[in-house]
């Protein structure tokens, strides 16, 4: 607003300076502006209440020692990070969460664009296999994490009656804690490798084929086209789907929460954060740095990506 | 991406950074002291009128919504100026514990009347999440010497009632009759774990059953059924305030234990629930919750036994613990609706409602003078968990005071059970960690 009234170019300013009784907005921009406020101010005032202020509020509340359900708290300034980052649990918390984040987001993207390059082949029921692959993404959660665990148990799942059928035990997928880590990161690549499959479809089916049917002509066969051609031409699908599926992978919860409600060996940053502050503990200010630290990591994941990842992106 | 701060700018996020501050202070908790909680004063209800309606919040224990609802309308009838909405508030009590406690913080749609498991009703107390019952009590003439002693005595601290028994369990040996038949033993529970070590190879051998025993889940209440174990080696979680799942005897304890998964191999750890494991099949014993006994009893296709907790080296009897869900009032509604549930409370334990509960659920009866003699003619085996009452023991505090200690003893147990885990470091390990817990979040809020 400032600068719409008084950083106008020197023209104008001059041409204010010879009629000074001439209205410094005309009507149609004032008109523009109430139209802009009116479209604006409702979504600015919806994300300011829903989104910044709570951002605020958890700011606040990580200065507490504060048992959620309790009406008192005192202020402990640091205290909660200082705690957090010195406890063992620091280490297992963020351990967990980079191989999370890692595997689930290569192995999604790897797997994608694999299966990418197998629905644009020009064969007979790739429609059907678009779909069938795109479904997992649009299930949800809960669903797909009840469905799984029944497969997964060692006593009475299908895996186990496989397994069993070969003369071998089930391992201990849901007791112990490693296992249920490499669980719960299969299911998740299982479920999302489907949104990066139809995501790089979308992009290598963008690919300019002139060029492709050039290089062929010029002797490239398939592997050089793809690693010297489609791969660099995929980069902004590629950019792309590394911010989204990196910022979803940080925050994925629903898998975490019915396949392992202790979190014993799944407990990321952010169903570290909530078990603190929901689960059995209720130490909602220890929670709420835990989610700072969260939402500094993904700010700074996003900035990096932003600064360094997307100069190396070819938009053309 | 660059971007110019000028002094103006700044001074205007500074101020506006100020203004959020100020506001996100204005929300949440008072800063202005944490108050030990022993010092709850007694509430007058004399001239009180009860309140229309108030929401009855509970996880329906043992499946029981059909025998709630039941309660509910037999109250309409005899109270008809008081509507009780029984609300499901989560699948377990943990899920019903953590939207309490969200309803706590944002001070708003409490219940009037709330299921609280042994693990929460005193992170309740010592929150002043709730009011002590004694002035309702005698008020409303609750007849509380008519309620089992133990139980009622479960809900007892700094001299006030915080509670009242309502879904109370404890845990039961399931046997399966046909496989014990097979192996030629007898048909009873063992007597102590070393008879059943000695029963249990046998078992595995005749049965075709996957394991002999299965220990029960550990995200399902390990902390629960291990006292089990750790009492009849002479051990246990702590005595008192003190730790002392570090002792000699508690470590002897769960070092059998593991030796009975990776030494002797015959016994394995529920991934989910013992009791659906023992119904399908998959072991020929468990133990698991009164409360799952009309569920067990429903759906396994074999015969089944039930029987006393083992013993151990130390100490045959008396290695029972008490479980299961009492009744609270919030401090956060107003008077009327206290008194509202009250009355409600009142009527949803008198002998025939509990005997009712009990006979759709499997939970025990809470009142003494409960007619059980129909319940106990269709299902005999409730009588040994009734009697099983007589030679319970009061739970560790570690386990049922300490905020977050029955998973920290979860995931203890899933590192010697699961992972082979050295029992002696790991005991050390939880012994610091629960200490930690005590020191931070419970023993400033027990000074008078």
């Amino acid at each position: 607003m400032t600068r719409l009234l008084t950083d106008r170019p020197p023209a104008v300013a001059e041409a204010g300076k010879a009629s000074p009784r001439r209205p410094r907005w005309s009507g149609r921009t004032r008109r523009d502006f109430f139209v802009f406020l009116a479209l604006a101010l409702p979504n600015l005032a919806l994300i300011a209440v829903f989104t910044y202020l709570p951002l605020i509020n958890n700011i606040y509340y990580s200065t507490l020692d504060w048992t959620l359900g309790s009406a008192s708290a005192t202020v402990v300034g640091l205290g909660n990070y200082i705690t957090f980052f010195t406890s063992p649990d620091a280490a297992n918390v963020l351990g967990t969460t980079a191989v999370f984040t890692l595997v689930t987001v290569g192995g999604s993207m790897a797997l994608g664009l694999l299966v990418a390059l197998a629905l644009n082949s020009k064969v007979r029921g790739t429609t059907f296999a678009r779909s069938a692959v795109f479904a997992p993404y649009v299930l949800s959660g809960v669903g797909v994490g009840l469905v799984w665990l029944f497969i997964f148990d060692p006593g009475y799942g299908v895996l186990a009656w496989l397994l069993r059928g070969i003369g071998q035990q089930s391992p201990q997928w849901i007791n112990d804690p490693q296992l249920s880590l490499v669980m719960v990161i299969l299911v998740y690549v299982w479920k999302n490798l489907g949104y990066c499959a139809v995501v790089f479809l979308a992009g290598l089916q963008s690919l300019p084929q002139d060029v492709m049917e050039a290089a062929a002509l010029d002797g490239a066969n398939g592997f050089r086209r793809f690693v010297n051609m489609s791969l660099p031409l995929l980069s902004p699908t590629t950019f792309f789907l590394l911010i989204t599926t990196m910022l979803s992978s940080l925050q994925a919860f629903d898998l975490i929460r019915i396949m392992t409600p202790l979190g014993n060996g799944t407990s990321t940053l952010i169903y570290e954060a909530y078990l603190q502050a929901f689960g059995a503990f209720n130490r909602a200010g220890y929670s709420a740095a835990i989610s700072v630290v969260l939402f500094a990591i993904l700010l700074i994941i996003t900035v990096l990506q932003l600064r360094f990842v997307e100069r190396k992106v070819h938009y053309s | 991406m660059a971007i110019n701060l000028h002094r103006r700018h700044f001074l205007g996020l500074a101020g506006a950074s100020a203004g959020a501050a100020a506001l996100a202070a204005c929300g949440g908790p008072s800063t202005a002291g944490t108050p030990a909680a022993t010092g709850a004063a007694e509430i007058d209800f004399s001239g009180v009128k009860p309140a229309a309606s108030f929401d009855f919040w509970t996880n329906h224990p043992g499946k029981s919504q059909d025998v709630e609802q039941s309660v509910i309308d037999k109250f309409h009838a005899k109270f008809p100026d008081i509507k009780v909405n029984l609300v499901t508030a989560g699948a377990n009590y943990e899920e019903i514990a953590q939207k309490f406690q969200t309803s706590q913080a944002a001070k708003s749609a409490l219940p009037g009347l709330v299921v609280l498991s042994d693990v929460w009703w005193f992170r309740y107390f010592t929150n002043g999440n709730i009011i002590p019952l004694d002035g309702l009590i005698k008020q409303l003439d609750i007849k509380v010497d008519d309620f089992q002693k133990s139980l009622v005595a479960d809900y007892q601290y700094a001299g006030k009632q915080w509670a009242l028994p309502y879904g109370r369990s404890t845990p039961l040996f399931y046997y399966n009759k046909d496989h014990f038949k097979a192996a030629g033993l007898p048909d009873r529970a063992p007597k102590t774990w070393q008879e059943f070590g000695d029963w249990a190879p046998k078992l595995k051998a005749s049965s075709g059953a996957q394991y002999a025993y299965i220990y029960p889940a550990l995200a399902g209440y390990a902390g629960w059924t291990l006292q089990n174990n750790l009492w009849g080696w002479g051990g246990s979680w702590s005595d008192g305030w003190t730790v002392t799942c570090d002792s000699a005897e508690s470590v002897a304890a769960l070092q059998w234990a593991q030796d009975s998964i990776y030494k002797d191999k015959w016994a394995g750890v529920s991934s989910k629930e013992a009791a659906d494991d023992f119904a399908a099949g998959i072991t020929s014993t468990t133990i698991s919750s009164t409360g799952s006994l009309l569920g067990v009893l429903k759906s396994a296709k074999f015969n089944v036994g039930v029987g006393y907790l083992p013993g151990g080296p130390k100490a045959e009897s008396g290695v029972c613990p008490t479980g299961g869900a009492g009744l609270g009032i919030p401090s956060g509604v107003s008077k009327e609706v206290q008194l509202a549930a009250a009355t409600f409370l009142k009527f949803m334990t008198e002998p025939e409602n509990t005997a009712a509960f009990s006979a759709a659920t499997g939970y025990m009866p809470t009142r003494m003078s409960a007619d059980m003699g129909a319940v106990l003619a269709k299902t005999p085996q409730i009588k040994t968990a009734m009697d099983q009452l007589a030679v319970t023991r009061v739970q560790d505090n570690a386990r049922v005071f300490l905020p977050g200690a029955d998973q920290e003893m979860a995931k203890a147990a899933a590192a010697i059970l699961t992972q082979q885990g050295d029992v002696k470091a790991t005991m050390a390990g939880l012994k610091t960690t629960l200490e930690g817990i005590y020191t931070k979040d419970v023993k400033p809020k027990l000074k008078s």
